[in-house]
């Protein structure tokens, strides 16, 4: 009694109804995901159902909503259920199949009835006369890398000749590979972290936020010295971002320079920094950088905050930032006029004070015309300590299985596809030769008019 | 500009279709060769068109590597129609067959005039930070030759579908002759789309036909299309009737549908998926993380991955498992553009 039962649970979860049942209810409940908003918020939810219906019915479906987690599929516990039936579903197939497909390689050919072969969809006979044609057929194939059999039948020699069968075994690998990846997700749920953290240019932070909104202290200072977006000519599209990073521990710098871009990483101790955002913060620290060219060409740096003081070398000019703009455009009639809240086109308003004379200045980074100024050229470099760079920090030591088992999937694959078991069988007579193969590929019929085609040749 | 002259490539498969219909007609062999003429000019352009919009691209990039034009809607749409019929020429000249020519030319006219009618830029961008990585040209350009793969198992699997049922009545007949109709329809009327519309820049699709301004021609437009779909759902004896006397059996529908699928499935692993969520782990940080385009292509996976169990473990066979290569496009194509039409996620450059 236990037995058949015991047997009935075996059967469900080593058949490939299930697997397929299990296709399908992943798609399904994968594909509401990417309709319905995910968000562990209501309002998003809300908002997109009172698209369709009044806000009285989308409060009511939002409820129905967040019972089932159709807000937060992918991580919802049916979801986690089904990946979970899906893992045991490879796992009892392999297990039940495995034995008997290497089992049936050690078993010694049997001839096949030549009923059973003339049920094969392709079958070809020619007529011929040779002494040695059994010899021939079976160099034939040994020549296309084929393992011959023979056996004498009532009927005639029976020739089987096989290649690729052990391909049978990469259905497999591809399973495992799917269940390495599987379990480096695990692991990657279990003992690593995700989350982002924004540094403001010139500051460091010691704890990133995870995406549930919790801290994960580091254990070390990320520090960014500096954050440049470099935008494509006369437009707003940024070309790259990187951020230049230190790494501080216990006190100690102990990488500097670091450059961080988008698609290049960067990880230390097992956590590992990508590039992902970035942000326009004023801050009290941020700086004004400029040089300043005077008369005999020398090169001077100013750094100054805003609205301080500070003197050009060698005159008695003062100056101070008074306004400033991340992207300065001209609208059409003439006026200044904040293009974007990206710094696109910095620029600033310098005034300057000699002898109690006052005037002010736009001098923009990337208009050398505007650095000209009366009291010589002075040009904007950058403000420094404006911005934040937008790190994703992650740590995930599922990461190796995933690269193993992707790599396992595709070579499984490609076995399984490209390299099918080929069977040819041939009955050899008196004066005629038939060949049978159980599967139609060109291919093979290709092959099989190639052999007839020497054998007749041979004869000639 | 390499976008007018991809035009012209694919005014050549619009004009192809009309010879490869006459071909099917009348098989005579010189229109045939006519039929697969202007196909191969069209992609002879078209390769000419492609290389035109790669030195386009590098005047940009200054990158051989990242000036492949794939990085945006057009240009995805443009290379997808580009590995379809070059697939197809490859079959044509391998089976000595021209059977399904006409279907070709009609998916490869319908999208290079949805570039047209769906608004989409086609302008050469420059690259976003996010783009500029070597795995870029790895991953889409595979995926689209998967997607190009695909694309013709759908075409065959369709036409097996349709020559083996016997119930008309039957859903699966239906639901093919009227994938059938609806093409058909969609072909002719961004023809005329494009023709009416006052300024290329403004066609919509549709708008000449379904969505006129005037009710009697969308009335009559409405007709014609349940027309259409009627004339394949009740004179496809007809089309078999061509489909056979051109040597085509079913089971050679079935085995290019196979084959396609047998072909584009390992390629979308590894391209799609796989280099897919490498890249994604160098420049976002997680090698999968559900954003939709994502968990498209994994529901597209599941499909074929059921088309291969179904055939090689259950041993479907026939009209049953090339619905599934015909659904499993019709996935296939909402992955590519629905999902960037219709949903929001990380693949945005991939939209208009």
């Amino acid at each position: 009694m236990l037995n058949r039962v015991n047997e009935k649970v075996w059967n469900f979860f080593a058949s490939v109804d299930l697997a397929v049942a299990l296709f399908i209810i992943i798609s399904v409940g994968a594909a509401i995901g990417t309709v319905i908003p995910q968000s562990i918020e209501p309002e998003p939810v809300i908002k997109f159902f009172s698209k369709f219906m009044s806000i009285s019915s989308a409060h009511k479906t939002y409820e129905i909503i967040s019972l089932f987690d159709l807000n937060n599929v992918y991580h919802s516990w049916w979801f986690t259920f089904l990946l979970f039936m899906f893992a045991l579903n490879l796992i009892v197939c392999s297990i039940d199949r495995l034995p008997a497909l290497i089992k049936s390689f050690k078993v010694q050919p049997q001839p096949y009835p030549v009923q059973v072969l003339d049920k094969m969809p392709i079958k070809k006979t020619i007529k011929i006369k040779d002494d040695r044609i059994l010899e021939k057929i079976k160099e034939l194939f040994k020549n296309k890398g084929f393992s011959t059999y023979f056996f004498e039948t009532q009927e005639g020699f029976q020739l089987q000749a096989k290649k690729w069968t052990k391909t049978r075994l990469a259905v497999y690998l591809t399973h495992l590979s799917i269940l390495i990846i599987l379990a480096g997700a695990l692991i990657g749920t279990f003992f690593g972290f995700r989350g982002s953290m924004n540094i403001v240019e010139g500051t460091g932070l010691n704890f990133a936020i995870s995406d549930e909104g919790k801290t994960i202290p580091l254990g070390f200072e990320v520090r960014c010295d500096k954050f440049e977006v470099e935008y494509y000519e006369n437009s707003g599209i940024p070309k790259a971002y990187k951020s230049y990073i230190r790494i501080i521990e216990n006190g100690k710098p102990v990488k500097e320079n670091t450059v961080i871009e988008v698609n290049h990483p960067f990880t230390y101790n097992g956590i590992t920094f990508y590039q992902a955002s970035y942000g326009f913060q004023p801050t009290e620290h941020a700086e004004f950088r400029f040089t300043y060219f005077d008369k005999t060409g020398k090169e001077h740096n100013i750094k100054a905050h805003f609205e301080e003081k500070f003197r050009i070398p060698e005159t008695s000019v003062t100056a101070s930032v008074i306004d400033f703009s991340p992207a300065l455009g001209i609208d059409e009639e003439g006026r200044l006029f904040n293009m974007s809240s990206e710094m696109i086109n910095p620029a600033v308003l310098v005034s300057f004070e000699e002898n109690g004379k006052k005037t002010q200045q736009w001098i923009l980074k990337k208009i050398p015309e505007t650095w000209q100024t009366p009291y010589g050229k002075l040009k904007f470099n950058e403000l420094w300590g404006a911005q934040f760079t937008g790190l994703q920090v992650r740590r995930d030591p599922g990461v190796p299985l995933i690269y193993i088992g992707s790599i396992l999937m595709c070579v499984g694959l490609f076995i399984c596809l490209f390299l099918r078991p080929v069977n040819y069988f041939a009955v050899v007579k008196k004066n005629e030769i038939t060949f049978y193969a159980p599967t139609s590929k060109g291919m093979v019929e290709k092959q099989i008019d190639e052999m007839i085609n020497k054998l007749e040749g041979d004869e000639r | 500009m390499s976008y007018q002259i991809i035009s012209i490539a694919g005014l050549f498969y619009i004009i192809a279709m009309p010879i490869y219909i006459v071909y099917l007609l009348t098989k005579n062999k010189k229109v045939g060769f006519a039929a697969t003429g202007m196909l191969s000019t069209g992609a002879l352009i078209h390769i000419y068109g492609f290389i035109q919009r790669f030195k386009e691209m590098y005047v940009i990039n200054h990158s051989i590597m990242r000036s492949i034009p794939v990085t945006n809607l057009y240009e995805s749409l443009v290379f997808f129609v580009l590995c379809m019929v070059l697939g197809y020429l490859f079959i044509e000249w391998k089976y000595k067959n021209r059977s399904f020519g006409v279907f070709v030319s009609i998916v490869a006219g319908i999208t290079i005039g949805l570039t047209d009618v769906l608004g989409i830029t086609k302008e050469v961008q420059p690259l976003v930070p996010a783009l500029k990585s070597n795995w870029l040209l790895a991953h889409v350009t595979l995926s689209f030759i998967a997607y190009a793969a695909f694309g013709i198992s759908f075409i065959t699997g369709l036409l097996h579908v349709i020559m083996e049922t016997k119930n008309k009545k039957s859903f699966k007949y239906i639901f093919s002759t009227s994938i059938l109709g609806f093409m058909l329809f969609m072909f002719l009327s961004i023809i005329f789309d494009v023709v009416s519309a006052s300024n290329p820049k403004s066609v919509k699709i549709f708008h000449s036909t379904l969505g006129n301004s005037s009710i009697v021609i969308s009335i009559f437009s409405w007709i014609a299309l349940i027309a259409m779909i009627f004339i394949f759902w009740k004179f496809s004896d007809f089309l078999i009737k061509i489909l056979k006397s051109l040597k085509i059996t079913p089971e050679f529908l079935e085995d290019v549908t196979y084959k396609g699928i047998a072909f584009g499935f390992p390629i979308f692993t590894i391209g799609g998926l796989v280099f897919g969520a490498i890249w994604a782990d160098q420049a976002w940080g997680r090698y999968w993380g559900w954003d939709p385009k994502e968990t498209w292509s994994l529901i597209t996976w599941f499909v074929y991955a059921f088309y291969l169990h179904a055939k090689f473990i259950r041993g479907w066979k026939g009209t049953k498992i090339s619905m599934i290569a015909v659904i499993g496009f019709i996935v296939t194509i909402f992955t590519y553009l629905g999902v960037n039409l219709f949903l929001s996620g990380l693949h945005s450059y991939g939209s208009m």
